[in-house]
């Protein structure tokens, strides 16, 4: 029973994050390909890659946006690895940001790039969080023994 | 009839995508243990590698990486006489970068951005592309 519940906390959550549009249709083909595939883990690896990565360029942006004199080339090939990753996890709305973002360099604005560095930020930090949990409950689905009953 | 192996070389500097490409391509062809997927993680290495290796059936290329990009990649491999298909898959989908890539060699052009759903679908793309190249392998 107590595997069930923690089923449906995890469907529950997985929903929201749809509905919420944190995530797309993208990320559900993960999902598919973890199934159909017979790759166990896959999704964990990927959502795992994608955070590191995103945390990493995150700071990298930061660094490049308090120097004197902004590469603003160096900012947008950083966004645009960004999106891509993004948009290949479906982390859709971290996605759209940058996407937004990218404009935002084009336009050479450092403040306009310090505002959507802190979206970015702030909309990755909040998926991050719901990955983490969505990892935790699928661990502890799981680990859980029937038998235990 | 045994079934022949298949050699696919994919060119990504992005471990992420490297990670999603190569399930990708073994669920979409039901890859076998026998088939190789090997990896070149920019447009140098690539080049290296199809000079040095025995021949590949397919070469699925990024454009954008580090030390040489997908277009030159495509142009030196061209170059070298090598027929091996080239599928280009690209976060840019502009005309421009499909005309260039088309330009320097590829065969086919899949944006990972659909502009009809405008959803990401770099698994589709290789899958779509994998699949046919590898079905026909395959006979």
């Amino acid at each position: 029973m107590a595997a069930a519940a923690l089923r449906e906390q995890l469907n529950a959550l997985l929903s929201s994050m749809f509905s919420q549009g944190l995530v797309d249709e993208q990320f559900q083909q993960l999902q598919m390909l973890q199934d159909e595939g017979g790759t166990p883990g896959f999704v964990a690896e990927v959502v795992t890659l994608f955070c590191d990565d995103a945390e990493r360029i995150i700071a990298e942006i930061a660094t490049l946006l308090e120097q004197p004199i902004v590469n603003f080339d160096k900012v947008d090939a950083y966004v645009h690895q960004l999106k891509g990753s993004s948009a290949s996890v479906g982390a859709q709305k971290v996605k759209f940001t940058c996407m937004q973002f990218r404009q935002l360099c084009q336009e050479k604005s450092r403040d306009g790039c310090l505002m959507a560095l802190a979206v970015v930020r702030n909309d990755f930090y909040d998926l991050r969080n719901k990955f983490q949990t969505m990892l935790q409950l699928e661990q502890q689905i799981l680990a859980y023994d029937p038998k235990q009953q | 009839m045994a079934r022949k192996m298949i050699r696919v070389l994919l060119v990504e500097d992005e471990e992420i995508h490297r990670v999603m490409a190569r399930a990708a391509v073994k669920a979409a062809a039901g890859a076998e243990d026998d088939d190789v997927l090997d990896v070149a993680e920019n447009g140098a290495a690539a080049v290296r590698r199809v000079r040095e290796v025995a021949p590949y059936d397919l070469i699925l290329m990024d454009r954008q990486m580090p030390v040489m990009d997908g277009h030159e990649a495509t142009r030196r491999i061209r170059a070298m006489g090598v027929t091996t298909p080239i599928v280009a898959v690209s976060s840019d989908g502009l005309p421009a970068d499909v005309e260039a890539f088309i330009g320097a060699g590829a065969d086919h052009f899949t944006p990972k951005v659909s502009q009809a759903t405008r959803q990401c679908r770099p698994c589709d793309a290789c899958m779509r592309h994998g699949q046919q190249y590898m079905i026909d392998l395959c006979k």
